[in-house]
């Protein structure tokens, strides 16, 4: 009755920056393992990076999953929404879990401080945003220990060389996603979402405020459930840290959130990005913790 | 796409075809390739192809090479549902092999659209610079390959004084290299560059086209150039807006004279030239608002000097065309007024 | 004749100095006598723009919806502006709105490094039919060669004039001068100029912009705007005037606008207070003033102090949050040792 422990196969759809840091932290991580780094053209440094570490490559796009299926369990689209839609019918088909990094959200919203274990029954998951991974395990908290929340607003400030033209072309799409996200977590009757980039250098790290209209508020509650909170978003967001807060400060409570990346591939100020990444990795090792849990069992019944 | 529009087109490509097209035999049953392939240049070439597989036999095999590949058949739905288009989806940054089977290659891939230069330099960079330079490595090993035209800009010459218009293939100045205001005309200059080292290394049987502007059916409006917003203002039911007081003057080539010109160089012109493409006949924008007004029945009104312009430059990019005309007898064969109506007609019934 | 077009955002600057409390009142008051004197633009909203209204920077009275729908009855002649910044305002749920309701002009506002956020905003005015500027904000913060490639960002997207701010009254004549000579060179489309009074400096600003090619000027009523305050209108059209400059408004109608305006909307006539000097030397947004000195006194630190370290962490617009932060790191740094009571 020995169960081993075997590191759960994974494929990365995109060898961008994103892609690059994922396939960094899974090197880490004793429950995945990268059978395949994906992208469009060898050309891309990504790759040359994967390659240098004695990772398999490809540049065929989704037609190196459909070519080789058994390579992985769990595969990570860190390309664009437009290509995700075009991914997802095909890994659906193949039964394979997909943790999608990109704006294309055709599945469930995963915070992994707060859901986890429901997304373990999901076959695609998308990791909201990074404004959203950053303040919904708090205004989840907001909605649980007061009474009534009548209005929620963050405000998010990233380092202006964190912003891509990705980012700067889809702010509308980030703060309507961000602020469905707020009022279905929260219960909230109105949500407001604010991003601002900010071009000092050197570079500040990802700053979220959040504020919260609350007719009575309970601090202490909220304070000690926060402290809880947080040491679970560290464990997989190590650069996670409350500055401020919460506070009640001009009628309002008031939590202000600072996130430093890890700077595997990503620059420690992007922590932006590194957020969705960590939390991205946070699912995925669930799902490879939950496939060894129903390998034992089998093992166990089979003894 | 409806037949009458459908037979419009035709009728435009034969006007510019003109009734002799022995000049083009040599692309009877050829392979064709377009690189950049689904944009307006591309679609133009590829109805100017269908006219000339239709009406005149020519058997011609199409291939349009483009990251936008699907977006083709919503631009042009006529043309993709073609037994004799074929759409290939591949960006030229990530190109290591063209379709063997090509002949003649048009190498028109890189957006003209500025905003693209302007919030994605490096991209811009990349696809035009880099992008030429992997389409020329992939077209020199190509065993039928005949000819590359590789699609410049007008824009080359740099900053022009308004009295050196029209300009000749010879009149460059320079940019401020550290400044990205520049920077698809540079990478354009760069590209062209790239051609000429891979003629004189490999001997590539490659020329280049200097594009000015156009006008025609195809064209996506939203292009913030000054003819795409009177269009959008005057089928809006105006007023048109124009900036200043519209003394800049632009020349437009409609799309089936640019389809012709294009394949005509491709097939005649000198390998190592480079052709000014566009028309010479210069109009201020002012004046372009009238003709667009006129279109309409119920004519949109003109508002000029909307904001004051004193002090604004007025610029004149103009191409001489003497080049294209002597080497292979290339003319305007579609007047502006033609150019323009037919361009408010196409717009009109979408 | 030299002409000069003027832009009025006394009632959205405005806002700034009262908390964003104007009233649709005050509005359909001042918008009227705007619309009489002759005024071409006038700009209405919260200090911070279309849907601004928030805990960060401030919550505003009345609804974008409200404000626009009193301004634009008021408005027979002149035009309806609006400011409008990516990353508060989305296309979607509240530009189109606001163009529905009669909005004419758009502004569409960012830090002045970052103006290819404004791209879609930009494109959707000129989508709609409608006149846009782009408008650059503290450009103190960059060189003119910077603030040159970001214009030129904005007039590829379609914007039809740029806009360049001075939000933090920071800059002196011949910082004008050289911004605003190498923008008109560079670019293809009208420049103006938006001063603030921290340093006394806003009429003589918008003057040398204009001799140095400028053809818009802002300017508020009694100056009215954040901090400092803005250009005082009524004293710079009274200088156009003497200089020779057209700008198509009456002048002893102007002057009544700013006597309603100072007897309707302001509880006080902006002055350059201690605390905007040290803004404007700084390098600061003067829309912060109220939100220092609020927080300054809750956390028992010099609001000067606040100032300045703002300014060396070079804050930028919308991020007031971070005063809270400086001051609490301010505050526990000066924290005496506990007093034993005798």
């Amino acid at each position: 009755m020995i169960s081993h422990q075997k590191a759960t196969p994974v494929a990365i759809l995109g060898s961008g920056l994103i892609g690059t840091d994922l396939l960094l932290k899974i090197q880490r991580s004793e429950l995945l393992e990268c059978k395949l780094f994906i992208g469009r053209s060898l050309n891309s440094p990504g790759l040359a990076k994967a390659s240098s570490l004695g990772v398999p490559i490809s540049d065929k796009s989704i037609d190196a999953i459909l070519e080789n299926p058994d390579c992985c369990e769990i595969v990570f689209d860190a390309t664009s929404a437009r290509d995700h839609l075009r991914h997802w019918p095909v890994l659906k088909r193949l039964g394979k879990r997909v943790i999608d990094l990109t704006p294309a959200k055709v599945g469930k919203m995963c915070i992994p401080a707060v859901n986890l274990a429901e997304c373990l029954d999901e076959q695609n998951v998308n990791m909201v945003t990074c404004g959203g991974q950053a303040s919904l395990p708090l205004i989840y908290l907001l909605g649980k220990t007061q009474e009534q929340v009548e209005y929620i607003e963050i405000v998010s400030s990233i380092a202006s060389r964190s912003a891509g033209p990705a980012t700067r072309i889809n702010i509308d799409e980030y703060i309507e996603t961000t602020e469905s996200a707020i009022l279905a977590i929260s219960g909230a009757q109105r949500a407001k979402v604010i991003l601002i980039l900010n071009p000092a250098i050197p570079c500040i790290d990802m700053q979220t405020t959040i504020f919260a209209k609350v007719p009575e508020p309970r601090i202490e509650p909220l304070r000690l459930a926060v402290e809880t909170m947080v040491a679970r978003i560290r464990s997989y967001v190590p650069g996670y840290q409350i500055i401020l807060g919460p506070i009640v400060e001009g009628g309002r409570i008031v939590i202000m959130v600072k996130v430093q990346g890890r700077g595997d591939y990503l620059p420690k100020y992007a922590g932006n990005l590194d957020i969705i990444n960590c939390a991205a990795i946070a699912m995925a090792e669930e799902y490879a913790r939950e496939s060894l849990r129903v390998a034992e069992r089998l093992e166990l019944d089979h003894a | 796409m409806s037949t009458s529009v459908i037979d419009a087109l035709q009728n435009d490509c034969a006007g510019s075809a003109g009734a002799d097209i022995r000049d083009l035999l040599p692309l009877r049953g050829a392979h064709i390739l377009i690189t950049g392939g689904t944009g307006f240049v591309g679609t133009w070439v590829a109805q100017m192809v269908a006219y000339l597989n239709d009406c005149h036999q020519f058997g011609i095999k199409l291939t349009l090479l483009s990251p936008h590949a699907s977006e083709f058949s919503s631009r042009a739905p006529h043309l993709a549902c073609r037994a004799d288009v074929r759409l290939f989806d591949g960006d030229v940054r990530n190109l290591a092999d063209l379709p063997q089977e090509s002949e003649w290659v048009i190498h028109a891939a890189g957006s003209p659209d500025s905003r693209i230069h302007f919030s994605n330099p490096v991209r811009t960079m990349e696809t035009i610079v880099s992008g030429t330079q992997a389409v020329l490595n992939a077209a020199s090993r190509l065993t039928p390959l005949q000819r590359i035209l590789s699609l410049s800009s007008g824009l080359v010459y740099g900053p022009q004084r308004w009295e050196d218009a029209p300009l000749s293939e010879k009149v460059f100045s320079g940019f401020d290299c550290a400044n990205p205001a520049g920077l698809y005309a540079e990478s354009k200059r760069a590209a062209e560059m790239v051609a000429a080292a891979y003629r004189s290394q490999f001997g590539l049987p490659v020329l280049s086209a200097r594009l000015f502007a156009f006008i025609g059916p195809f064209q996506l409006l939203d292009r913030p150039w000054a003819i795409n917003n009177f269009l959008r203002d005057a089928l809006r039911g105006g007023p048109i807006r124009v900036q200043g007081n519209g003394e800049t003057v632009r020349s437009y080539m409609y799309g089936s004279d640019l389809a012709y010109w294009l394949l005509r160089l491709l097939v005649s012109g000198k390998i190592g030239a480079a052709y000014n493409v566009g028309s010479p006949v210069g109009i201020s924008l002012k004046d372009l608002a009238v003709k667009i007004a006129e279109c309409f029945p119920r004519r949109p009104s003109i508002d000029l000097n909307t904001l004051p312009a004193a002090g604004i430059p007025r610029t004149q990019w103009l191409p001489d065309i003497t080049m294209a005309r002597t080497d292979c007898d290339l003319r305007v064969q579609t007047n502006l007024d033609q150019a323009i109506t037919r361009t408010v007609a196409w717009h009109t019934r979408q | 004749m030299r002409k000069v077009l003027i832009s009025d955002p006394t009632l959205r600057d405005g806002n700034h100095a009262v908390q964003h409390k104007l009233n649709l009142a005050q509005v359909a008051a001042y918008a009227r006598a705007a619309d009489n004197a002759g005024i071409p633009i006038v700009e209405v909203g919260h200090g911070n723009g279309l849907a601004a209204s928030s805990l960060q920077v401030g919550l505003s009275a009345v609804s974008d919806r409200d404000m626009l729908t009193t301004a634009r009855e008021n408005l027979l002649q002149s035009k309806l502006s609006i400011h409008v910044m990516p990353g508060f305002a989305t296309i979607k749920r509240d530009l189109s709105l606001a163009i529905d309701i009669g909005v004419d002009v758009v502004r569409v506002a960012c830090h002045c490094s970052e103006a290819d956020i404004t791209q879609r905003h930009i494109a959707y005015v000129r989508e709609r039919g409608k006149q846009v500027f782009g408008v650059l904000m503290m450009t103190h913060m960059l060189t003119k060669e910077q603030l040159a490639e970001e214009s030129l960002k904005m007039e590829s997207y379609g914007a039809e004039a740029i806009m360049l701010m001075d939000s933090a009254g920071a800059l002196l004549p011949t910082d004008v001068a050289e911004r605003v000579r190498t923008l008109v060179q560079a670019l293809h489309i009208p420049v103006g100029f938006h001063a603030h009074n921290n340093l006394g400096m806003a009429v003589a600003n918008s003057i040398t912009a204009l001799e140095s090619g400028a053809a818009i000027l802002d300017g508020t009523a009694r100056g009215f705007g954040a901090g400092a305050g803005n250009t005082q209108l009524e004293v710079l059209v009274a200088v156009l005037n003497k200089m020779g400059y057209e700008t198509g408004i009456d002048l002893y109608k102007m002057l009544d606008a700013a006597d309603l305006a100072e007897r309707e909307l302001m509880p006080s006539i902006p002055t350059i207070k201690s605390i905007s000097i040290v803004s404007g030397l700084a390098g600061v947004f003067s829309g912060f003033a109220k939100h220092v000195d609020r927080v300054s006194l809750q956390f028992h630190v010099d609001p000067r102090d606040v100032f300045f370290e703002l300014g060396r962490r070079r804050v930028v617009a919308g991020q007031e949050d971070l005063i809270i932060e400086v001051a609490s790191a301010m505050a526990s740094r000066q924290a005496k040792p506990l007093e034993v009571v005798r």
